[in-house]
């Protein structure tokens, strides 16, 4: 029998039929990650958040508990830890209000486009500070609400989103947007949950730059 | 610092076997690879073999 000496490589079967594997094989894999993913972003409910269950989106009553931003060894990371309960506006908020409070907030960034400076979870401008984790930065726990004075951190940041003006903190100052009491708590509560939101570590280094950043750039040492 | 080639899953959620995956040397896109080119030897070998016929 005479030797063939045909090449595999320029046989269109054996690229059709390798083309046909992978695309298969993506095919599957690309419908099981879309399932995978809808089931991972889903909000958390309340009664999972109750229960300790972690999600990387907490239900929107997290509102009502502390949220404290830890570095994860084992990650590599920092990572949002959902505390104690605290009073969040001099009160604790039932499913159904956080609900509608948060709802509140989300319309009035979108309304107000605070994308068009800030970013919030990766999407938007870095005209000024990223907002993903706003809720964790130190500068309200005593310097803002003495700067307001407001008691609270929910409430110094309610009362700067208000007038922006009075309380300068950066050469780059805040348009007024003139944002309504009501408006300002959903903004705030839309900011407190969405720190609370496990980002994989986004932004990058957070407590780091706000430890080393005084002046607030990205990568300021 | 050891080095492990399966490390125990880290992620929020480990229920699924790609979580699982993606931890250590091992990772997904070596998995997902693998799994792809490994069957192509087969296919590659048994053209080869029609081909000979």
């Amino acid at each position: 029998m005479a030797k063939n000496n045909a090449s595999v490589w320029t046989s269109i079967r054996f690229w059709r039929r390798s083309a046909a594997w992978v695309t298969g094989v993506a095919v599957v894999l690309l419908i099981f990650l879309t399932f995978d993913t809808m089931s991972q972003i889903r909000m958390g409910t309340d009664k999972e958040l109750e229960q300790g269950i972690k999600r990387r989106i907490p239900a929107p009553t997290v509102i009502n508990h502390h949220i404290d931003y830890k570095y994860d060894e084992k990650r590599g990371m920092e990572v949002p830890v959902i505390g104690k309960k605290e009073p969040f506006f001099g009160k604790e908020w039932s499913p159904k209000e956080a609900r509608a409070l948060l709802h509140l907030g989300k319309l009035t960034v979108q309304a107000k486009n605070c994308m068009d400076c800030h970013t919030l979870l990766g999407n938007g401008a870095y005209y000024a500070p990223d907002l993903t984790k706003a809720w964790l930065d130190p500068m309200w726990e005593k310097t803002m609400p003495a700067m307001t004075g407001k008691k609270t951190k929910e409430e110094a940041m309610a009362e700067f989103l208000m007038h922006p003006g009075q309380y300068r903190t950066h050469a780059r100052a805040m348009p007024n947007l003139k944002i309504t009491p009501k408006e300002a708590m959903g903004v705030v509560a839309f900011l407190k949950h969405m720190s609370s939101i496990d980002t994989n570590g986004f932004p990058r280094g957070f407590s780091k730059v706000i430890k080393e950043g005084k002046t607030g750039g990205t990568y300021a040492k | 610092m050891g080095f492990h080639m399966f490390e125990p899953c880290t992620d929020v959620a480990c229920n699924n076997i790609f979580a699982w995956l993606n931890q250590g040397p091992l990772t997904l896109t070596i998995v997902l690879h693998t799994i792809l080119i490994l069957p192509m030897f087969w296919i590659y070998f048994s053209e080869k073999k029609k081909l000979g016929k």
